[in-house]
């Protein structure tokens, strides 16, 4: 929020005047203030009764610790190993090893803040070949030196510098909605439709896919098991098992169950038996006959057993919602399962599944089973992804800031004007994008204020934007010589 | 001219319109709805009131006595007979009448509700809760306030329904706009801000309208036709409408006519305001123009792509700007335009007259506007006076006003070779579409340019246009030299590569001059270093009996810098198993060591745009001027050698042997005979059903996979017999154009057509095409093209083919309006981030998207293809005096930039290649 909304909101709290000019010099918003050590409050100007007072009304309970930031927890080592029953897989957290720690303390030691993946990178390069020490610290010198020679300037306006190449290559992509993906039996969406749906954040894919592994060593390996697992997962419905007849003479339906199918599906005619009894309306009505499942109809009508019929039909027996289709592959030395349809939550609820690989499409549904982080990662994932195999390079830092922006309020926002762009602070640039009147009509009723912070509003106000050499003020005054001043 | 410190814009409040502030700034109440009298006067107290502005150039405003676009024109009001509801502000009305109680007007919430309410809006204004959130509680609470009883007076309350588009309703009796506003006048000012109202900026009655402002004329100005006809504005013919019944309104108002009589006006009245606001208001028809045509009223003139907004506010039309054709000139330099001179006459820069330059400005406006030299010389067409008066400059004037010029004058001079410009091609997809260039005039018409700079602005010279600015000041012309020059956006901010490089001929040209070991006399040589700057014949490589001979290579390596060093695979790599590095017999295999190419061949690989690794390492370790250089040379000099060297393709490029052709013949005829046999065992029902498919599909499956298979035999039969001597496959194998999959389509099979990913099955019933057999599924009534383009295809397969086609068409222009929208989207919500001084990723909200920009704080477009730093390159350049280290290195390499071969921009090309032209750019899919 702007500044001006910021000391609206600390005079609602009740402070004074002076001391809310004091604290928006130095703070942001209410949070940070609320934050804030007493030697950060001092530091703003503010003696000891003032800050007591601040406490006080902003509902501070005691002098909190300044809140760390995300970087220092996502760098931070690993910490402990989390208690679960399954190991986790050395491809996802690689381990640093000795030599690689040994660089890190080195450029510690020097002071040189260098990404871990160079370092890595540089252990992995010369490790067991025996390079002197001193030319071991050139390289990290060096190393250093090149990264900051790399890093952002200030300033630069980094969205729209990733919003041109992600939407750029986008008129390069083929539209073709189908493809097909590592398994030629599952058909996922690629190429600019997926990239539209993971922009505009959708609520269900529109060819939700999974891919399940497993977490037992050798049961992955073991293709019968695999299958008999896949079988489990796939919803298996009645039509699938059994061929369904209606007996017009007699007004029932005889549901005859294939033996061969039951046993592939690992089911008896029992169990068949008792999930059609639980249907609506079918109670007392079936009954089983050898491998005959006879369901006589309460009422006369052939509009009844028809809806009978097409009840039976699409009963689901066993197996995971959701999951049309299940289908094994041998990837690598394991099998993997890949699923049409998709249905994390109960998916992970399968013993077998390695809950630390196992994965969907649907970004909506991690947001809802891992959370935003989770979320923010797969967006990540999925849109490389689509790019990638489109064989377009797009670098990931982009997508990264994409991503985080999409996921920055803590859940899940569109791109455009139900999400982000229907939320920004000014209303201009709002109006600018779409449903204009709506935006201009609301502003009023609410007397808006636009603080012409972003780029779209200064344009509109035709002033120079806020960013890059925008951003910086230069004020020269040039001694006039001989003319006089008008 | 005043000059200084600009003044910036603070902030823009926005709010509503009371009555009496309308009446207030009012200049003329509007009662006729006449416009003008018989002699063509604007009367008094109608629409074109002459106090409300001038629109007629001569006559002077009558409220502020300035003249035409000085007067900024001056608001008029009319009194409505009867209020009127606003028909944007309806559904806030409902929410209002439906939570607020009917008799005494306070919101129905208790005490405790409301409590909620605050302590719901106190956490967004902690969390920095935006207008949406806002938007969302404030209805809400409205939600919670319907209530059957007022907590407050305990009156029992009805229900309000909305007939849309603006009548309301309480247990199905009309309520008038007029009780509508009792009521909301009622509602207490503290009420108002849990409704998400602002008490200060708006009250609730103020939705219905008593008075309405009149646009000044400068909005909405009549067109004189040349018939002298007057043809006045949409808007002004809607006030007229308006007028007309307000006016019959109060006459049968006052002269008490009947209620239904005055109702229906009423009503007539708010239908001509609600569509003087907006005229695609649902519900109700849109008012029409005499010709049919609907009238385009004030939310129609903001919104959309054509409206205020976005096609007045957010982009303009500008002056010193020029737009034609453009067309090739390799002798150009990439940061150059060539501007005709027809163009640089139109187009000028502005000077400042100063004690220094006054001789010489003189001597120059002497020339006048149009000089007839020879040689191009700038003239100048406007002298402009410190008091801010343009004087024309004409040949008959042009000596006068040359004396008349004195310091602090400005002229506005011609274009001439070296002044900055900004050059342009739509679609503007990224920040390389607009680059700055120095001018070169030249005779023509055409804009010229280097082809490196094709790919940045994805250019051909098919027809293609493009645009030129004249940048206007110093700090414009300071930033453009040194942000937006070409050499600066050589690397690619998308993939951290080079997006600008040589294309075409350029890599044929190379490719030609360093593959194996060409050799040139000195005349050959000399000719194609003849247009190279900053070279010397380097020594010969070998006598022999017609004198000194150079090598290619050698003569390659004379614009490479003296201490240059690279090692990669070429473009024509083949990929063997084992690489023999040096020793490939391909000559595939690049080693630059101390400036000399020692082996292998330059190719796309190594100076293509998007792939030139050269040109990577030359930009990054030597800097875009040194980059500049080496790109003009590489491309002069690869002209040079293809000159030189000869290089022609035709048809018979792709002849192959007969052998070979009744090879790839029988060989198809095998397939088709296999298709043949799989729909037969699927007809008997013996295919092998997939899991998860249906026999059909099966077979659908197996067929394509047969027939793709022949497809590429066939291209293998025919690949066999072009070796690299020819043309056409040098050209595929360096990058320079087209594929080897062209190329075997051409000599060998052209293959299955296919329409959504499937064999083609569209057309009659059951068949595609009357020539077959219903049901039938082999291959050649599917779709299967046996034919090379070179032998040339039979109807049926002529056929199938442009429905391949087809779906290429439309598949192009589909995708440029779903990306342009995509795109738009995109640039709309990330165009606020900025990186902050302290590394993070902020909005204007001062939010933090990113804690450090991009994990790393590495800028992508100096990153190596990603990485933060090229560890290879740092290896090399620390152990550069230690060999033995750095070949135990090089032998255990890992995989790194340097050897793991990432092909950037590998693929698309290919279908976008084949759909042949793109279609304008155009976003779509929105509101």
């Amino acid at each position: 929020m702007a500044k001006k909304d910021f000391e609206k909101a600390l005079q609602r709290k009740g402070l004074d005047n002076p001391t809310i000019v004091k604290i928006s010099a130095k703070f942001n918003k209410i949070d940070e203030v609320k934050s804030a050590t007493k030697v950060q409050l001092t530091e703003a100007g503010l003696d000891e009764e003032a800050i007591e007072k601040i406490y006080e009304l902003l509902g501070v309970k005691k002098v909190k610790k300044v809140v760390g930031g995300k970087k220092g927890s996502k760098k931070a080592e690993p910490v402990e190993e989390p208690k679960m029953d399954f190991k986790m897989p050395l491809d996802k957290v690689k381990q640093q090893s000795d030599y690689e720690r040994k660089l890190t303390k080195m450029a510690q030691d020097l002071k040189l803040k260098l990404p871990r993946r160079v370092v890595s990178t540089i252990a992995s390069r010369i490790e067991g070949i025996e390079v002197p020490e001193a030319k071991v610290k050139a390289i990290l010198k060096k190393a250093y030196e090149r990264y900051v020679e790399h890093s952002m300037d200030a300033n630069e306006s980094a969205g729209i510098i990733a919003a041109q190449s992600i939407g750029e290559p986008g008129t390069q992509m083929t539209m073709r909605t189908f493809h097909y993906a590592g398994v030629a039996e599952i058909n996922v969406t690629l190429g600019l439709p997926r990239l539209i749906e993971i922009v505009d954040a959708r609520r269900v894919p529109s060819t939700p896919m999974m891919n399940i592994y497993l977490s037992d060593e050798n049961d992955r390996k073991d293709r019968e098991k695999v299958k008999r697992i896949a079988s489990r997962i796939e919803t298996t419905t009645v039509g699938e098992i059994a061929d369904i007849e209606t007996d017009m003479t007699n007004m029932r339906i005889l549901v005859k169950l294939d033996e061969h199918r039951l046993e592939q599906h690992e089911l008896t005619p029992e169990e068949v038996h008792a999930r059609i009894s639980k249907l609506r309306g079918l109670k007392t009505l079936a009954e089983l006959q050898d491998n005959v499942i006879v369901i006589n109809s309460e009422e006369p009508s052939f509009k009844r057993l028809q809806n009978i019929v097409d009840l039976v039909r699409d009963a689901k027996i066993k197996g995971v919602d959701q999951i049309v289709r299940a289908i094994i592959k041998k990837t690598g030395d394991e099998y993997v399962i890949y699923t049409e349809g998709s249905n994390l939550r109960d998916v992970l609820n399968v013993p077998e599944v390695d809950k630390r690989r196992t994965s969907t499409n649907s970004i909506q549904e991690i947001y809802d089973v891992l959370g935003v982080e989770a979320a923010r990662q797969s967006i990540i994932d999925e849109a490389y992804k689509t790019l990638d195999e489109q064989g377009l390079t797009v670098d990931i830092r982009h997508i990264m800031l994409v991503s985080d922006l999409m996921t920055a309020d803590g859940d899940v926002k569109a791109i455009g004007r139900h999400g982000i762009s229907g939320r920004k602070s000014s209303v201009l640039a709002r109006a600018a994008f779409e449903i204009t009147a709506a935006h201009l009509l609301h502003a009023a009723l609410t007397g808006e204020e636009d603080h012409l912070d972003g780029v779209a509003e200064n344009i509109i106000v035709g002033q120079p934007v806020t960013l890059g050499t925008g951003a910086v003020n230069l004020v020269y005054t040039p001694v006039r010589r001989g003319l006089n001043n008008d | 001219m005043k000059r200084g410190v600009s003044k910036r814009i603070g902030s823009i409040k926005f709010a509503c319109l009371s009555p009496d502030e309308i009446r207030k700034m009012s200049a003329a109440k509007i009662i006729t709805a006449d416009t003008y009298d018989d002699d063509g006067f604007p009367i008094e107290m109608g629409l074109m009131d002459p106090h409300l502005g001038v629109i007629e150039p001569g006559l002077r405003c009558k409220t502020c006595g300035h003249k035409v676009d000085e007067c900024p024109g001056h608001f008029g009001s009319i009194d409505l007979a009867m209020p009127v509801i606003h028909v944007g502000y309806v559904k806030e009305i409902k929410k209002l009448l439906q939570a607020t109680c009917k008799s005494c007007g306070r919101l129905m919430l208790n005490e405790d509700e409301v409590k909620v309410f605050r302590s719901k809006m106190d956490q967004f204004e902690e969390l920095g809760g935006d207008t949406t959130d806002i938007r969302e509680l404030s209805k809400d609470t409205a939600k919670d306030a319907q209530k059957q009883i007022c907590p407050h007076c305990g009156t029992e309350q009805k229900k309000i329904t909305l007939d849309k588009p603006t009548t309301f309703r309480e247990d199905g009796h009309k309520l008038t706009p007029k009780e509508v506003r009792e009521r909301l006048e009622r509602i207490p000012a503290e009420d108002l801000t849990p409704l998400g109202i602002d008490p200060l900026s708006c009250r609730p009655e103020w939705m219905i309208l008593t008075a309405l402002p009149v646009p000044p004329v400068t909005v909405r100005p009549s067109i004189t036709l040349e018939s002298s006809d007057r043809s006045e504005d949409d808007l002004t013919h809607k006030l007229v409408d308006v007028l007309r019944i307000n006016q019959r309104l109060r006459e049968n108002r006052d002269a008490g006519a009947p209620q239904l009589i005055v109702e229906d006006l009423w009503e007539l009245l708010q239908y001509h305001i609600t569509t003087y606001f907006d005229n695609q208001t649902s519900g109700i028809p849109p008012a029409r123009h005499r010709s049919g045509r609907p009238l385009k009223t004030l939310v129609q003139r903001l919104k959309g792509k054509e409206g205020r907004f976005r096609s007045n506010l957010s982009g303009k039309r500008v002056n010193f700007s020029a737009r034609t054709v453009i067309s090739p000139d390799p002798g150009l330099s990439i940061n150059e335009v060539g501007v005709p001179e027809e163009a640089a006459r139109e187009l000028t820069v502005p000077v400042n007259v100063t004690k220094a330059n006054l001789e010489t400005l003189k001597d120059l406006v002497k020339r006048g506007p149009a000089p007839s030299s020879d040689p191009y010389l700038p003239g100048v067409n406007y002298v402009i006076r410190p008091d801010g008066r343009r004087i024309r400059v004409t040949d008959k004037n042009a000596e006068t006003v040359a004396e008349t010029i004195e310091p602090n004058f400005i002229i506005e001079r011609h274009l001439k070779d070296g002044d900055v410009v900004l050059f342009n091609r739509q679609p503007s997809l990224h920040r390389m579409s607009m680059m700055a260039h120095t001018v070169r005039v030249m005779p023509g018409k055409t804009f010229r340019l280097n082809l490196c700079v094709c790919p940045p602005y994805n250019a051909d010279f098919d027809g293609d246009e493009m645009n030129l600015h004249v940048v206007q000041s110093e700090e414009a012309r300071a930033e453009a030299m040194i942000l937006m020059k070409v050499q600066e956006h050589i690397m690619s901010p998308r993939f951290g590569g080079p997006i600008i490089g040589a294309i075409h001929d350029h890599i044929t040209g190379t490719f030609l001059l360093t593959y194996q070991n060409r050799k040139f006399d000195r005349g050959q040589a000399l000719a194609i270093l003849s247009k190279v700057e900053n070279v010397q014949l380097p020594e010969p490589d070998f006598q022999d009996k017609n004198g000194p001979m150079w090598t290619g290579k050698n003569i390659f390596s004379t614009i490479l810098p003296k201490d240059f060093r690279i090692t990669f695979k070429a473009s024509i790599c083949e990929k063997c198993n084992v690489c023999r590095k040096d020793k490939c017999d391909k000559d595939a295999y690049v080693r630059i060591r101390n400036g000399q190419l020692l082996a292998g061949t330059i190719d796309e690989k190594a100076i293509g745009s998007f792939k030139g690794r050269i040109l990577d390492k030359i930009t990054r370790d030597y800097g875009s001027e040194q980059a500049r250089l080496f790109l003009d040379n590489v491309t002069r000099m690869a002209i040079g050698s293809i000159m030189v060297c000869g290089f022609s393709t035709g048809i018979d490029d792709e002849d192959i042997p007969e052998e070979a052709t009744r090879q790839i013949e029988d060989m198809l005829h095998g397939a088709v005979n296999e298709v043949d046999r799989l729909v037969e065992a699927y007809k008997n029902g013996e295919l092998e059903q997939m899991p998860g498919r249906s026999m059909r599909e099966t077979l659908e499956v197996e067929v394509m996979r047969n027939l793709g298979n022949a497809r590429d035999e066939a291209g293998k039969i025919a690949g066999k017999h072009l070796g690299i001597e020819n043309a056409a496959v040098a050209m595929a194998r360096s990058g320079a154009r087209g594929s080897m999959l062209n190329l075997s389509q051409m000599a060998g099979c052209i293959g299955q057509q296919a329409v959504r990913g499937e064999r083609l099955s569209r057309g009659y019933w059951n068949r595609t095409l009357p020539h077959f057999r219903k049901g039938d599924l082999g291959a050649q009534a599917k779709g299967f093209v046996t034919n090379s383009y070179k032998s040339g295809l039979t109807p049926t397969e002529f056929f199938f083919h442009s429905m391949g086609g087809r779906e290429g068409l439309v598949d192009t222009a589909v995708r440029t309006s779903r990306s342009g929208y995509m795109q738009r989207r995109l640039i709309s919500a990330l165009e606020d981030l900025k990186l902050k001084q302290d590394g993070t990723v902020r909005n204007t909200a001062d939010s933090i998207i990113q804690y450090h920009y991009g994990e790393d704080g590495v800028d992508p477009t100096r990153s190596v293809a990603g990485e933060a730093v090229d560890v290879d390159d740092i290896l090399m350049d620390v152990l550069g005096d230690e060999a033995e280290l750095l070949a135990k290195i090089e032998e255990k390499k890992v995989g790194g930039y340097a050897t793991v071969e990432k092909d950037l921009m590998e693929t698309g090309e290919e279908d976008a290649e084949e759909a042949g032209e793109e279609p304008e750019f155009e976003t779509g899919g929105e509101e």
